[in-house]
Formats: C-alpha cells, sequence, structure tokens
C-alpha cells in the first residue's frame, strides 16, 4: 500500500495505491493522521488504483473520515472501482461519504 | 481447466495467515474459471469470515486452529470455515446500515458475509459458518 499526496489548488489530493485491508489499515490510518495533523480543511482521496477493500478497509476510512469533519474539515473520494464502489453501497457507506466520479468532479466541489 | 476441487486448509489463529487462504481459494476459483467480480466477492467472504475466526472465534490463540473445507465447481463454491471457539448468536450482530452504525468502525464483516452469498448457514453454537456461492 502506497499513499502519495498532492497540493492541488488548496486540496489534499491522496494517491491510495494497493489494497486496503486487514493487513494494510494501520499503515493506512497512520498515513492519513499525519496528513490530517497539518489541518488541511479539505482532503480527497483518489482511490482509482484501490482494487480491493475489506471491512477494515472502511472502518479505517470512517475513522479517517470521522477525523478530519472532528475538525471542520472536508473528505471526498473519487476515482472508485466498480467493485469498491458496490461496497459502500451495500454498506450504505455511499450516504456518508461524498463520493465523485472523477478527481476533477472532486475538485470542483469543495 | 480442473473441474472440480476440494481441498482442507488449517491455519493457526494468527492474521498473517488469512491471504494464505483467500489465496489458495481463489487460484481454485481462477482454474475452475469464475469471472473476476465473483472473485472479489468470494475473497472478501473468505477473509471476513476467517478473520472473524481467529479475532472472535479463537480470540488470537495461536495454539488454536481455524479449519478450512472448500470445494469448487462450476456451478456453485462451498466453504465451511470452523474455529474452537464458544460461537456468537448471529442474530444479535447490529445491522451497519442503520443511521446510528453507519460512522461505527466495525460490524461490518457478517453483514458482507450475508449480503455477497447466497447460502450462509451457521452451526447451533455459532462456531463454523457454511457458505454458498452458486454461478449458475
Amino acid at each position: 500500500m502506497q499513499i502519495k499526496v498532492e497540493d492541488k489548488s488548496g486540496i489534499k489530493v491522496c494517491y491510495a495505491e494497493g489494497d486496503i485491508d486487514i493487513n494494510s489499515s494501520p499503515q493506512v490510518k497512520k498515513a492519513f493522521d499525519k496528513i490530517i495533523q497539518t489541518k488541511s480543511g479539505k482532503v480527497l482521496i483518489n482511490l482509482e488504483k484501490v482494487g480491493y477493500i475489506d471491512s477494515s478497509g472502511l472502518a479505517t476510512l470512517v475513522e479517517i473520515l470521522k477525523n478530519v469533519k472532528g475538525f471542520g474539515g472536508k473528505l471526498k473520494l473519487c476515482n472508485l472501482s466498480s467493485k469498491v464502489r458496490s461496497l459502500f453501497e451495500i454498506t450504505k457507506l455511499e450516504k456518508l461519504f461524498d463520493i465523485k466520479d472523477t478527481e476533477t468532479d472532486a475538485i470542483g466541489t469543495f | 481447466m480442473s473441474d472440480r476441487i476440494n481441498r482442507k486448509i488449517e491455519i493457526p489463529s494468527d492474521i498473517s495467515h488469512i491471504k494464505k487462504v483467500s489465496n489458495e481459494i481463489v487460484k481454485g476459483l481462477k482454474q475452475v474459471g469464475i469471472v473476476e467480480t465473483l472473485q472479489f466477492d468470494i475473497r472478501l467472504v473468505v477473509e471476513e469470515a476467517v478473520r472473524n475466526a481467529i479475532e472472535h472465534g479463537n480470540c488470537y490463540d495461536k495454539d488454536l486452529p481455524v479449519k478450512i473445507l472448500y470445494s469448487i465447481d462450476r456451478s456453485k463454491c462451498v466453504i465451511e470455515i470452523e474455529d474452537q471457539g464458544k460461537g456468537f448468536d448471529v442474530t444479535r450482530v447490529p445491522d451497519p446500515r442503520k443511521q446510528e452504525n453507519l460512522v461505527k468502525a466495525g460490524g461490518r464483516g457478517v453483514f458482507l458475509i450475508r449480503k455477497l452469498m447466497d447460502r450462509v448457514e451457521y452451526n447451533e453454537i455459532g462456531n463454523k459458518v457454511k457458505i454458498t456461492k452458486y454461478f449458475k
């Protein structure tokens, strides 16, 4: 699992690559704790290169969302694969997260 | 392509072994020619169920095994996962889709197993789950 961060128009765009599962979730949580410490009010997670998420991964994303909202920030997700998106739909997490189809859509709506 | 696969796996209660189980089952699914979307669902369900067995059933006691028995053919995949714990009442697992549970970090594993598979059966005490996915 790798996470690269780029600053685009004041938004922290985080590119995740690999599986977000029980093995990588602690690493993902730690990486986002660092990003959140910068108190960036706008965080976008691009999941284009994430092919697999399990319930630990979903839980980690919920924790990250709570942390970002905790200091008044906004978090969006974009570029979910159809299978990953289906997990958000099945679990109704699509109601909790702001999910956009593309990075451009997401950046334009912060 | 093989027509039918029947195998047993036994792992210690250590989460580092979960991938060994899912990798082997996904390999079997590929051998039988099952499409990737179903491989994804079955991988997810296996990993969730084995994790539950390790975490909630065997309480991470590495001396206690998790036993997996699976069969795959072109019509279905049947997987049994058994731990050595006291079991649990699956009807008491809260629905993670309810508004009050949405922000909770955990509680989606059992739900995903039930949602993604066609049949999910627990034994009486709840330490063994049998999951079935039909392909046709």
